[in-house]
């Protein structure tokens, strides 16, 4: 029953590899083109400036936002440390309960109408409740921000728990291992990979469950913005900010990707090579 | 190999099944029970979490003296099923051309890797600006944000290559279109499927998220409602249908998955078999 | 080199002894395993072979402690079996090694579950590594080695307690021809430096005689020992014995009662 998302790989597999093989200029070539012929459509009047804000208008608000007026920054601040404090504390509240869940089969056996009914509920369609019921302000986002994202580490951690090798649970039982050592040294280890997959996924749902609280509550972070920009027509703000998303889903992507090299490092051949040199130089000592 | 071989009779089934779930039951009727005193003697405030008999009473409002429900419950479900039509359209129509031409594959990945890190969520404002308030901008946000998923799962599953396979179609001279029609598109279903679940899940968030924004009609509409006017009861009750929809897409899809995927369960296999062989029967009388 | 310890009693004496052992699973309706009668002495290696089913597995899970007889008595050392214990060593089908630890670390793992490992328990544990020929591949992580150098992974690890009984189970079945007979040869030479009694299951007919001192030759449906079968072949043994006449009397000797049953 593990929530998975390994398949996005091949896609920024096939751009890595385009992107080495010198196809880079033909890349920027026809992105630059598209742009250049956007740009000058919207300037003939044939492009709508609602459905296609100009170009040259993004960078100018690009501009604006980051460095004349500077306002992004606050937003984004708001935004990101929500985010990070809710999913930190989700995730955690998940794995814990995954653990717990994990281990004893009675309350798994309980829980597991509750859990089937938790997972088809959009969790997110739950904000505008916690609003009301904790009020506007810092409280409620954080506790949207945590509830969507403690599904994913939950059922993850859970899974990971459950199912592990039978062969090894026997090869530990002939080396009369004990409990806690079949935990720490075979459960553990082997639910990590598992656990860091449901936090990816938390951490992408954590920014969702951010923006959807900014949208209701329209008072500060990159979700009000776009609101407020779309609301003044101003489609060339709206655009610079939902970029800027963009560029911090991609250091999410690539930071969650670093983070699971180092931490899951034997399913990753580069990670297995780093770790092997490194247990040779500590062991090799008088 | 049963003790006894005799059928089980139906009083004996029925009494089996109701032990069963008899846990269950007993669990749920402790926890409603529980609830309901602590609130009724004041343990916790009934502003943020209602009484479930106030909860009992807005479903019996909702659902059968006024059925004020199900006109919003269709929309939401129509809005959800439609966007995930158009995005799974267009995602698999994407996904096969990518897979069979590798310079479309390389010139569009780049573009779908942008649109699978920006979190879709935040086009919200954006697209409710260009497709107005009626069902049309929730269909378009749905559609939009089930696409990625789909895609990626697609063109994964068309991409992956059984080497042992691909020889054997090459040594019976098979064409390109053969091998894509009977090896590729076929090998690629579950992953397809595993691509549609996800999907689902995200149209049905897309259009409750895209009816918070603004919209007269849904459960998401009537879930915001209900929660500004502190109606908690009410809007609880609401979430059920959003819980029931969620159930509906998400089994539906299940269904779907075990029918079209039939080689994967031994069930379906074994009824696959038969009807095969009644065909085949069937034919070689004539 | 690498010792086993050795007790006061001579070499003869007997260390594994089974007595009318019997097991049924499924609340008696499957026999895995009926009347099963022997006595195993010090330092010899025993080959349990047979078809599926015959109780091969079932009788070398018996011993380790694993899981428990419906019937009849087993002893290690004088002892009658409770459950795993110190003095039993056992090697699986599968490598089963921890993917996230290298092979040194993998290797070391059944003395980490009993305490603490001292420079001396690394040390041996970088010795046994040696002794199946993967020195250079200590710092390797499972993924990296193939499927024989895992399988030499694991035998280092069986090692490592120093037990004296040790309980093989088709260790190499999934491997080569090649390859599997070479971890043969290289098995007996390390049973016999090292003094362990082995105990070796196998539905290689050829694999059992070659390895053994005694072939236990199992029957299924129900499984029961149908004879044992005395191996007086040379020590050490070259591959080339597969091709003697006395070789191939034992084959011939074994298939009978496989078929004859």
């Amino acid at each position: 029953m593990a929530v998975q998302d390994a398949t996005s790989e091949v896609l920024v597999d096939t751009l890595e590899r385009s992107l080495r093989n010198r196809r880079i200029a033909k890349h920027v070539g026809i992105f630059l083109t598209l742009t250049l012929l956007w740009e000058l459509g919207s300037r003939m009047g044939w492009l709508d400036p609602l459905f296609y804000p100009r170009p040259s208008n993004i960078i100018r608000s690009f501009w604006l936002i980051y460095f004349q007026n500077a306002n992004v920054w606050f937003h984004l601040y708001s935004t990101i440390s929500l985010v990070i404090i809710g999913w930190v504390l989700g995730s955690m509240l998940g794995i814990g309960l995954g653990a717990l869940v994990g281990f004893n089969t009675v309350i798994r056996r309980f829980l597991k109408p509750y859990v089937i009914v938790l997972e088809a509920t959009p969790r997110i369609a739950v904000a505008p409740l916690l609003i009301a019921a904790l009020g506007f302000g810092v409280n409620s986002k954080l506790a949207i921000i945590m509830l969507v994202c403690f599904f994913a580490p939950f059922i993850n951690t859970l899974s990971g728990v459950i199912n592990v090798n039978e062969e090894r649970l026997e090869l530990f039982r002939s080396m009369r291992a004990s409990k806690t050592q079949i935990l720490r040294k075979l459960v553990l280890p082997d639910a990590i990979p598992v656990i860091m997959a449901g936090e990816r996924l938390a951490l992408t749902a954590a920014l969702s469950g951010a923006l959807v609280a900014e949208f209701i509550q329209r008072d500060k972070g990159i979700g009000s913005l776009i609101l407020v920009y779309t609301r003044n027509l101003n489609m060339a703000s709206a655009f610079a900010c939902i970029f800027t998303l963009t560029i911090i889903g991609f250091l999410i992507f690539k930071g969650m990707e670093k983070l699971d090299h180092y931490i899951a490092y034997w399913k990753y051949e580069g990670g297995r090579e780093r770790m092997s040199s490194k247990r040779k130089r500590t062991m090799v000592e008088p | 190999m049963s003790v006894s071989d005799q059928p089980i009779p139906l009083s004996g089934r029925i009494l089996d099944i109701g032990v069963r779930f008899l846990p269950h039951f007993v669990l749920f009727a402790v926890i409603i029970g529980a609830w309901e005193i602590s609130v009724a003697t004041g343990l916790i405030t009934s502003i943020i979490i209602p009484r479930p008999s106030a909860i009992w009473s807005a479903i019996v409002e909702l659902y059968i003296t006024e059925g004020t429900i199900y006109r919003h419950f269709f929309i939401t479900l129509t809005e959800a099923v439609v966007g995930f039509a158009i995005g799974a359209g267009v995602a698999v129509s994407l996904a096969i051309a990518s897979s069979l031409w590798d310079p479309f594959r390389r010139y569009v990945t780049p573009y779908a890797v942008v649109l699978n890190v920006t979190p879709g969520i935040a086009l919200t404002p954006v697209i409710i600006a260009w497709f107005g308030y009626g069902m049309g901008s929730k269909i378009a946000l749905a559609a939009i944000i089930s696409f990625f998923p789909i895609f990626v799962n697609t063109l994964t599953g068309l991409v992956q290559v059984d080497e042992d396979r691909e020889e054997l179609f090459n040594s019976l001279g098979a064409s390109n279109v053969q091998v894509f029609r009977k090896l590729r598109a076929p090998a690629a279903l579950p992953l397809m499927f595993a691509g549609f679940k996800i999907g689902l899940t995200t149209a049905l968030i897309g259009a409750v998220v895209a009816e918070f924004a603004q919209a007269t009609d849904g459960v998401g509409v009537l879930m915001s409602r209900f929660s500004f006017q502190l109606n908690m009861a009410a809007s609880l009750a609401t979430l059920l249908s959003m819980t029931v929809i969620g159930l509906i897409l998400f089994y539906s899809m299940e269904f779907l998955d075990d029918r079209i995927v039939f080689w994967r369960r031994e069930s379906r296999r074994a009824a696959a078999s038969r009807a095969r062989a009644r065909t085949w029967a069937a034919q070689a009388k004539k | 080199m690498v010792k086993h310890e050795q007790s006061m009693a001579a070499a003869g004496d007997v260390v594994v002894s089974g007595l009318n052992v019997g097991k049924t699973f499924a609340a008696g309706t499957v026999v895995a395993l009926e009347n099963a009668n022997f006595d195993i002495k010090r330092g010899s290696f025993v080959s349990l072979v047979g078809p599926s089913g015959c109780g091969k597995s079932t009788l070398l899970r018996l011993v380790s402690g694993l899981i428990e007889q419906t019937s009849g008595e087993i002893e290690v050392h004088g002892t009658p079996v409770n459950g795993p214990r110190a003095d039993i060593s056992m090697m699986f089908q599968k490598a089963t090694l921890l993917d996230w630890r290298t092979s040194l670390e993998n290797v070391l793992l059944p003395t980490e579950i009993n305490g603490t490992p001292s420079k001396a328990d690394k040390n041996r544990a970088l010795d046994l590594l040696k002794l199946v020929g993967l020195e250079d591949f200590a710092f390797s992580f499972p993924a990296q080695l193939s499927g024989g150098m895992q399988q030499r992974v694991a035998l280092a690890r069986l090692l490592q307690t120093g037990a004296d009984i040790l309980l093989l189970d088709e260790p190499f079945g999934a491997l080569d021809e090649f390859t599997r007979e070479h971890l043969n040869t290289e098995l007996m030479r390390i049973v016999a430096e090292v003094r362990a009694t082995a105990i070796f299951v196998t539905h290689n007919i050829t694999e059992a005689i070659f390895l053994a001192d005694q072939v236990v030759v199992m029957t299924s449906r129900p499984g029961r020992m149908a004879k044992i079968i005395n191996v007086d072949l040379e020590r050490p043994r070259p591959l080339s014995i597969q091709t003697s006449v006395e070789f191939n009397k034992l084959v011939e000797d074994v298939r009978e009662t496989l078929g004859a049953v």
